[in-house]
């Protein structure tokens, strides 16, 4: 599985269960997902791309 | 207006009166009674058995104070998250000597509850470092743990009363 999809669904879980725990109506409940959902996703990505100029080692040697 | 349209008069005495509201003191001095849909304020349950329940098998406690749907979602949602990791062969903690952040760690993948000890003696998983998904997994692992932590106390607060 790649670590986008990976990603995706450690946000979906993670989002679904907050927003379960935390909210009580069902209105709030979506909201709250999908704020915590995109969240992670986007600021996920938005930290890989920050991070890309500065990798931490050199590249993995190519098998 | 009025009776011409068929509306009561402003005058007309009011039907049959609600009864009046329960004062505060009464309240207190009954806080069982009359209650069947359980507001948040009133306890239930015991909330010690429902605190080590949420703990020992994730949901379960919500499902012993009632709360069946929430507890099979939790349990949905904790238990896919530890299946993950351990299908990713990430690593389930447990303290090492001279790595101090393993003892933070430990605690809170514990937290799996029964799933911990099944796994780690039961089925002796230890996680596999050179397994591509070893890093991801070790995070599901972890989360699943401390996701179960946040389900023992939000069990206790539904047992107070604290919380509906």
């Amino acid at each position: 599985m790649s670590h986008f999809l990976l990603m995706v669904l450690y946000a979906f879980l993670v989002s679904v269960f907050f927003a379960l725990l935390w909210r009580s109506e069902r209105r709030d409940r979506v909201r709250l997902f999908l704020q915590m959902f995109l969240g992670l996703v986007v600021g996920g990505l938005a930290v890989a791309w920050l991070m890309f100029p500065f990798p931490s080692g050199p590249p993995a040697p190519i098998p | 207006m009025g009776a011409a349209d068929g509306s009561p008069p402003a005058s007309a005495p009011a039907g049959p009166q609600a009864p009046p509201p329960p004062s505060r003191a009464a309240a207190a001095s009954e806080p069982h009674a009359g209650a069947p849909a359980a507001p948040a304020g009133v306890p239930r349950g015991n909330r010690y058995l429902a605190a080590v329940l949420a703990w020992l098998v994730p949901g379960l406690g919500h499902v012993y104070l009632g709360r069946w749907l929430r507890g099979a979602a939790f349990c949905a949602l904790v238990s896919a998250a530890a299946v993950v990791g351990v299908s990713l062969d990430g690593k389930l903690w447990r303290p090492v000597a001279g790595k101090p952040l393993s003892y933070l760690a430990t605690p809170g993948a514990m937290g799996l509850g029964g799933g911990y000890f099944v796994l780690r003696t039961g089925l002796g998983y230890q996680g596999d470092v050179t397994a591509a998904g070893y890093e991801y997994g070790s995070a599901f692992l972890l989360t699943a743990g401390l996701m179960n932590v946040l389900l023992v106390l939000d069990a206790w607060d539904v047992s107070r009363g604290r919380k509906r």
